[in-house]
C-alpha cells in the first residue's frame, strides 16, 4: 500500500501526446511527445511507458487523471475516451481537469490562460483576477480591454496575442501540462465521469428544408 | 448453468453512426447465447438537422461508451473478471465515433489484460445470421441501411465477396431525404412508409436507376431527386400538395425502392450461386429490411428461387453490439488478436479484392 495517491494523467489536446506518472507531488516519470497526427495510436503504449519507467503496474494506480480540453475535439476525446475505458477496467475513478487550469498550477498572482483556437478565437479563463473570467472561447479581438490589471500575465499557446492586445505579460507554464493534470486531480472530487469541455458547439447548421405547404 | 470450458464470454462495442452499443455474449464457437445487448440511440439530437451530424454523434458516444457497457454487464448479471475477449467495430463509419468506441476499448483491454480485437461493421452486420439462425455459409446477405447498401457472398467468417452496392445514397438515407422534403418526421422509413400506405404508387413514374445496366450496383440518388422535381411541379400548379398528393409519392417512391432491390436481389443470388453452388439461405439485415413491401417482395423472390429467406430480428438488424461481439468471437478464436496501437478507419471494404464503387471518393473504398 503506497502511502500517497499514484496518479496517472495523460492528455491529448493538441499536437501532443503527454503523460505523467505521479506519486503525490513526486513525478516518478513525464513524457511529452509533439506529434500532429497518431495520437491514438500512440496513446495507450506511451501510458505503458511511463508507467514502467515509474516503476508502477495498472493495478498499483489510485486514480486517472485526463486532460479534457478546451482543444481539437478529437484530440481530446482519445483522451476522455480511454480515460473511461482505464477507470471501468480497473475499478477506478478517472478525473477531468481543463487545460485552462492546468496552465495556472504553480504561477502566483493574476493570470489569463489562453489557448489558441481555430479561426482566431481564443479560449480563454481568468485566475486570482480582479473580474471573474469564466473558461470562454472568443474571437482574439473581443478579448475586453478591461480585463488588463496590473501584474496579469498570459499563460498558453494563445499567450503571446492576448498578452498584446491587453498589455500583460506572457509567461510559459510552470509545470509540463500532465504533470499539472496530474496533480489537479489528486485535489478534485471524483464524483463525475471526466467530460469533455468543448467550449463551442458542434459545427452543423439545422436543415433548411421545410417540406411543402400542406393544403387542406 | 455449467458453462462448457470452451465458452468464452465476449464483451462487444459498436458506436460507429449514431447508436451507442454493448452487447456481452457466450460463445461456444459458431453457437453463441445473447446474454445482454444495449443499443442506446440519439435520434432526437440529431432530428433537428434532417441527418446524422458525426461531431454531435462523437461527443454523445464519448460520454455514453462506459455507461452502456456497464449496463450490458449489469444485464448480462456479469462483472468484467468474467469476460474472456473484447470485440470493438474499428470502421467502417463515422470516424469519431469509431474512435471514441476504439480508445475506450483499448483502455479497457489495458487495465484488464483481455484480449481485444477490432471488427469490421459490415462483417458484424453479415455474420448475424449465422448468430440468430444458425445458418452456415454460403448465404447472400443484403446489408440495405442507412448508411450501407451491398450483396455480399458470405462463404465464411473472413470470406466475403461483395458483388454490387449503391454507388452513391444507401436507401434508408434515400427514405430520410423523402421524408424531410415531404414534411415527414425523422425517421424517414416509418414515416414515408406510413404514408405510403394510404397511397396510389401507380400515379408517379419514377425511375428505376440502373436497372437498364447489368450487375447488381444500386443508386438511390435520382430517385431522391426526382421525388423532389414531383413535388415542386404540383406545388407549382395548386399551391402546396394535398394529403393524397403526399400518399401518391411516398407510395411510388417507396415501391421504386421495393422493385429496384427485389431486381437487384434476384441478379445477386444468380451471380452468388454461380458462384458459390447453392445457397442455404438469402439474408438481409439493416433498418430498410424492415420495410414490409420491400420485405414481401424479397421473401417473394427468395421463394421462387428456392432459397430460404433469413430476417433476424429488428433489433439485431439495425446497428448492434451483439453482432460486433460475435464477429469478435469467431476473430478471437481463430488466434486474431490487435494491440494498443490499433487504429479506427473511416473506410474499410470489407471485400478487399473488389473494385472500389462508383463515388465513393478519392479515399478509396468506403465500404
Amino acid at each position: 500500500m503506497r502511502p500517497e495517491l499514484l496518479i496517472l494523467g495523460f492528455d491529448t489536446s493538441a499536437a501532443h501526446c503527454a503523460a505523467a506518472l505521479l506519486s503525490g507531488d513526486r513525478v516518478l516519470a513525464a513524457r511529452h511527445e509533439d506529434m500532429g497526427r497518431g495520437q491514438a495510436e500512440r496513446l495507450i503504449p506511451l501510458l505503458d511507458e511511463v508507467l514502467a519507467e515509474g516503476g508502477a503496474g495498472w493495478s498499483d494506480l489510485s486514480r486517472i487523471g485526463v486532460g479534457i480540453g478546451p482543444g481539437n475535439f478529437t484530440g481530446i476525446r482519445i483522451s476522455v475516451s480511454a480515460a473511461r475505458g482505464l477507470a471501468l477496467g480497473l475499478g477506478l475513478p478517472a478525473v477531468g481537469v481543463s487545460l485552462l487550469d492546468a496552465l495556472a498550477l504553480g504561477t502566483a498572482g493574476p493570470r489569463l490562460t489562453c489557448l489558441a483556437a481555430p479561426r482566431g478565437q481564443v479560449y480563454v479563463a481568468g485566475h486570482d483576477t480582479a473580474a471573474t473570467i469564466p473558461a470562454q472561447a472568443l474571437p482574439l479581438e473581443a478579448v475586453p480591454r478591461d480585463w488588463a490589471e496590473p501584474g496579469l500575465v498570459c499563460i498558453g499557446s494563445g499567450a503571446d496575442a492576448v498578452a498584446a492586445q491587453l498589455g500583460a505579460t506572457p509567461a510559459d507554464p510552470a509545470l509540463p501540462d500532465a504533470v499539472a493534470i496530474a496533480r489537479l486531480a489528486a485535489l478534485a472530487p471524483t464524483d463525475r465521469p471526466p467530460a469533455p469541455l468543448y467550449l463551442r458547439a458542434a459545427d452543423a447548421a439545422p436543415s433548411r428544408e421545410t417540406g411543402p405547404r400542406m393544403l387542406a | 448453468m455449467d458453462t462448457p470450458v470452451t465458452a468464452q464470454i465476449i464483451l462487444g462495442i459498436e458506436s460507429s453512426c449514431d447508436d451507442t452499443a454493448a452487447a456481452v455474449l457466450r460463445c461456444d464457437g459458431p453457437r453463441a447465447e445473447i446474454l445482454s445487448n444495449v443499443v442506446e440511440g440519439q435520434t432526437a439530437l440529431h432530428a433537428a438537422f434532417g441527418g446524422v451530424v458525426p461531431e454531435i454523434a462523437a461527443r454523445a458516444h464519448a460520454e455514453r461508451l462506459d455507461t452502456v457497457t456497464t449496463a450490458a454487464l449489469r444485464e448480462a448479471g456479469l462483472t468484467l473478471d468474467r469476460v474472456d475477449g473484447i470485440a470493438v467495430t474499428s470502421g467502417p463509419g463515422l470516424i469519431g465515433g469509431v474512435l471514441a468506441g476504439v480508445m475506450f476499448a483499448k483502455g479497457l483491454a489495458a487495465s484488464t489484460g483481455l484480449p481485444f480485437v477490432g471488427v469490421n461493421h459490415l462483417a458484424g452486420h453479415a455474420l448475424t445470421p449465422m448468430l440468430t439462425d444458425g445458418l452456415e455459409p454460403p448465404y447472400l446477405m443484403l446489408l440495405v441501411s442507412g448508411g450501407h447498401c451491398q450483396f455480399l457472398l458470405v462463404r465464411g467468417p473472413d470470406d466475403f465477396t461483395r458483388l454490387g452496392g449503391t454507388i452513391d445514397d444507401a436507401p434508408g438515407e434515400a427514405f430520410d431525404k423523402v421524408a424531410r422534403l415531404l414534411g415527414l418526421p425523422q425517421p424517414g422509413g416509418p414515416s414515408v412508409q406510413a404514408a405510403a400506405a394510404e397511397g396510389d404508387p401507380e400515379r408517379f413514374a419514377f425511375p428505376r436507376p440502373l436497372l437498364d445496366r447489368p450487375g447488381c450496383d444500386l443508386s438511390f440518388s435520382g430517385l431522391k431527386t426526382a421525388v423532389l422535381r414531383a413535388r415542386d411541379t404540383l406545388a407549382e400548379a395548386q399551391g402546396g400538395l394535398t394529403e393524397t398528393d403526399r400518399a401518391d409519392l411516398c407510395a411510388g417512391f417507396q415501391r421504386a425502392v421495393a422493385e429496384v432491390l427485389a431486381e437487384k436481389s434476384r441478379r445477386a443470388l444468380d451471380q452468388a450461386r454461380a458462384a458459390a453452388g447453392p445457397l442455404t439461405g438469402f439474408a438481409v439485415a439493416g433498418g430498410v429490411a424492415a420495410n414490409t413491401e420491400l420485405r414481401a417482395r424479397l421473401t417473394a423472390l427468395a421463394q421462387a428461387t428456392g432459397t430460404p429467406f433469413v430476417a433476424p430480428p429488428l433489433a439485431l438488424c439495425t446497428d448492434n453490439a451483439a453482432m460486433i461481439a460475435y464477429a469478435g468471437a469467431l476473430r478471437l478464436a481463430a488466434g486474431a488478436r490487435d494491440d494498443a496501437t490499433l487504429s479506427a478507419r473511416p473506410r474499410w471494404p470489407l471485400d478487399r479484392t473488389a473494385a472500389p464503387l462508383v463515388g465513393s471518393g478519392k479515399k478509396g473504398a468506403k465500404a
